[in-house]
């Protein structure tokens, strides 16, 4: 497996106790992993340390076989590491225009460009363009997560980290940004994704970790996941009869 | 009521510099910084040595002492409120209001507490449609709207003020979009260093120079800062203009002394009845 994020024996937390306790995980080039788990499993923690918002106390965090610890959340998108929060993940009082310029002022990437979006994303995010001069807190939600996606998307980064994308959406647009999730990956983005709704995010992954108690319980194919008869109960960290 | 009204305005108009500095500075950093007064003292008190002083022309003298007033919020900043940044709002607000008594107090040792003014050309007023307007007046109305209109362009057009904007949305969301803090921080310092350097040099020439000069605003700027919405730019403005009108305009009906009570009463009632001001966003704790 070519591997392009790998993540040692990671320990983060707030205050004196760790959340995570040792996670382990591998990312393949191209790939997308979802990661799972019961809520307070340390799943938001995990991708709030990959990003550089949380220190990791132990453990090593390597791009491409280039270690990230020490870098800032700014330095390690200019590693190539872009990441979509859960929430407030757009500038809600600049225009949807604005959130895509500042995306890449400050990366470097795209100076002297004219253009907001480059025709790949623009194809990505057709309706983008429409809404340019409109602030992005008053659009709806699935627009928002396209004008999140589309400026993690901006610097063109190797591997992209999203928190619950399809979080507070209805069904048709989870289904929406889930198609979304997977044309990313289909131009060369690798993602790991945290997510609640389980088996939307797997049939889009290639692979999942299953993660309880700031550790990982589980990791295994996507497929071979769905395919379990009491996913709801894996979902839940109850690893011991899946595995 | 015309003249007053005319009166008010240039009030409202000298307000808006510092209430911007105000409003850029709660934007960024999330506290309120009682040193703003002081900051502009002491930069009147520069640009006084330069003019009155040393002979400089008050244009020259004023571009000097907001460009060294930048730098000194640049450095005031690395070594007041820098080393109390995690310890929260209400720290940093304590700190702020000790680094104004020291500002001031510098200020007074510098020159005592006797009134000075700069060394300008006294200018007849002129009349027009019956209100009196002077020299001095004039300058104040051009300059502030200068000040807006290059605030304004740097906020919407430059890659620097749509950083500082986004830090004011969502720090954590511009540190994962690439947007370095500290750099903003130091820009937003050094700009509302620039904003308060002339805004004292208006007040210097609308009265005159003294120690409390720039605190004797420090509670009618807060109220156009917060009355706009606290880190909103256009509210600072329209908030200086209506303080000032109402603030003169309150004097046709109760004595002069009293006018304080306007910015105090309509802080009151803001915060009553629109915490968030009139363009602020309402605060939701991220």
């Amino acid at each position: 497996m070519n591997t392009i994020l790998k993540v040692t024996g990671l320990h983060a937390g707030y205050g004196a106790g760790d959340i995570l306790k040792g996670v382990d995980v591998e990312l393949a080039r191209g790939s997308i992993l979802t990661v799972i788990g019961p809520n307070g499993s340390g799943k938001s923690t995990l991708v709030k340390t990959l990003a550089g918002l949380l220190p990791a106390r132990q453990g090593s965090i390597e791009l491409e076989e280039r270690p990230l610890n020490a870098l800032d959340a700014p330095q390690r998108v200019l590693a190539g590491m872009a990441y979509v929060p859960q929430e407030y993940n757009v500038f809600r009082n600049l225009t949807v225009l604005e959130n895509l310029k500042i995306a890449r002022e400050f990366m470097g990437a795209g100076r002297g460009e004219k253009r907001a979006l480059d025709p790949e994303l623009e194809e990505l995010f057709p309706e983008l363009p429409k809404h340019y001069r409109i602030a992005a807190g008053n659009l709806s939600g699935g627009q928002r997560q396209m004008l999140a996606f589309a400026c993690a998307l901006a610097v063109r980064p190797k591997v992209l980290i999203l928190d619950e994308p399809s979080a507070g959406l209805s069904p048709i647009l989870m289904t929406e940004v889930f198609n979304k999730v997977a044309r990313v990956n289909k131009i060369g983005v690798s993602v790991l994704m945290v997510e609640q709704n389980a088996i939307d995010a797997l049939r889009i992954s290639h692979s999942c970790i299953v993660l309880a108690g700031g550790r990982v319980r589980a990791c295994a194919p996507a497929d071979d996941v769905l395919g379990m008869k009491d996913l709801n109960s894996l979902y839940l960290g109850n690893v011991a009869n899946h595995f | 009521m015309l003249q007053t009204t005319f009166n008010g305005v240039v009030t409202g108009v000298i307000m808006t510099l510092p209430a911007l500095a105000i409003t850029l500075l709660f934007g960024v950093l999330k506290f309120p910084n009682f040193a703003v007064g002081a900051m502009m003292t002491v930069a009147a008190y520069l640009a006084f040595a330069l003019n009155a002083q040393l002979g400089w022309p008050l244009l020259a003298a004023t571009a000097a002492a907001a460009l060294a007033m930048g730098a000194l919020c640049i450095g005031i900043d690395h070594l007041t409120f820098k080393p109390l940044r995690e310890r929260g709002p209400i720290t940093l607000m304590v700190a702020s209001l000790g680094l104004g008594l020291i500002l001031e107090n510098i200020a007074r040792f510098a020159y005592g507490n006797s009134a000075r003014s700069f060394d300008i050309e006294l200018a007849r007023p002129f009349r027009f449609a019956d209100v009196r307007m002077n020299h001095e007046q004039m300058i104040t109305i051009a300059v502030s709207a200068a000040a807006m209109l290059a605030m304004w362009l740097l906020l919407t057009r430059m890659a620097m003020g749509r950083a500082m904007r986004a830090v004011a949305d969502n720090p954590s969301l511009a540190l994962v979009r690439g947007i370095e803090s500290p750099r903003v921080i130091r820009w937003t310092w050094f700009i509302a260093g620039v904003l308060l350097a002339v805004g004292g040099v208006l007040i210097g020439m609308d009265r005159a120079l003294e120690p409390p000069m720039g605190s004797n605003y420090l509670i009618s700027v807060f109220a156009a800062a917060i009355l706009g919405g606290l880190g909103s730019p256009l509210g600072a403005f329209a908030g200086a203009l209506v303080i000032g009108v109402v603030s003169e305009l309150s004097t046709l009906a109760v004595a002069p002394n009293y006018r304080i009570g306007v910015p105090l009463l309509a802080i009151a009632v803001i915060l009553v009845f629109r915490p968030q001001g009139l363009f602020g966003q309402p605060y939701i704790r991220k």
